[in-house]
């Protein structure tokens, strides 16, 4: 990876992973990336880790938390 | 002038009163659980990371619908209960976890490198090596090396991280929930996942799913 066309794919990666980028600057690092296998390597890392971590962040929440929630918000209707 | 005016509006007459049009916008309390119980279970998941054990993180997302239930009645319809509860949620933790302040802890992070994980994954030799690394590590850092990396970061980072990563939240959310600029969310997100994927190359090297001498001195 070098050259001044990496360096801004770079410094936008996370916002084009985001979908967070103007169309324009979206397609010039799309472009990019079909001539650049080294950033499309870094690219497609980073949005497998992005997946990895959404998975394995998620809790089971305990059907019993989720009971009692329902018995707290219907005894505060019922208070009120 | 009545004619006109019923031609420009779009609004059907459905012959409410201004109290019953009142209540067509605002939500209504009775339909509460039907609506929010859907993100109880995303909302647990955020909160655990945030409080770090079970009992805290029920006390906080049951704090927060107890409180979104009394104030349902100024939930506008169709705008979004999700961000709206995320908001209760992070404002509600960082009051009583943190009573000096209002606001999170203000930490900095050490600058880290970009794509850390992956360019110290692939200083390997060849490239089908690095990618057979880059499998191992993604397949082989579990739940708990994932969710250590994210609630070893400061505050201030963690919370983007996790409205971003966990939540799902566009950067425009995260900064209405958090009340920060929308720079703010961008520097902290980028710099956040950064400093996670240090503590995940940590994590790689300690589980030994990187070759040995792989290991930065």
């Amino acid at each position: 990876m070098s050259g001044h066309e990496c360096d801004d794919a770079l410094t936008n990666l996370y916002q084009y992973l985001d979908r967070e980028i103007e169309e324009t600057t979206s397609s010039v690092i799309r472009a990019h990336l079909e001539d650049c296998s080294g950033c499309l390597k870094s690219f497609d890392f980073e949005a497998r880790l992005q997946i990895v971590v959404r998975e394995r962040l998620a809790e089971d929440v305990p059907a019993e938390f989720l009971q009692r929630l329902r018995e707290a918000l219907a005894r505060e209707a019922a208070s009120s | 002038m009545a004619d006109s005016a019923r031609s420009t509006n779009p609004r059907p007459d459905l012959g409410l009163s201004p109290a019953a049009l009142y209540r067509s916008i605002v939500a209504d309390q009775a339909n509460f659980e039907r609506d929010a119980m859907q993100f109880a279970p995303q909302l647990y998941s955020a909160a655990m990371r945030m409080t770090r054990n079970p009992a805290d993180a029920e006390d906080l997302v049951q704090e927060t619908f107890l409180k979104a239930y009394r104030a349902y009645h100024t939930f506008e319809e169709g705008t979004n209960l999700k961000a709206w509860l995320y908001r209760i949620l992070t404002n509600t933790y960082i009051n009583k976890y943190r009573k000096d302040s209002r606001r999170p802890s203000e930490v900095d992070l050490g600058a880290v490198e970009d794509l850390y994980l992956y360019r110290n994954i692939g200083s390997e030799e060849s490239a089908e090596a690095a990618r057979s690394t880059e499998e191992r590590v993604l397949d082989g850092l579990v739940e708990s090396d994932i969710k250590e990396a994210v609630e070893d970061l400061p505050e201030n980072f963690r919370l983007p991280v996790l409205l971003a990563d966990l939540a799902g939240f566009s950067y425009k959310e995260i900064a209405d929930i958090l009340d920060i600029p929308i720079g703010t969310v961008m520097s902290r997100l980028h710099r956040g996942r950064k400093a996670m994927e240090k503590s995940l190359w940590d994590y790689a090297v300690k589980r030994g799913l990187v070759p040995e001498g792989a290991e930065r001195p």
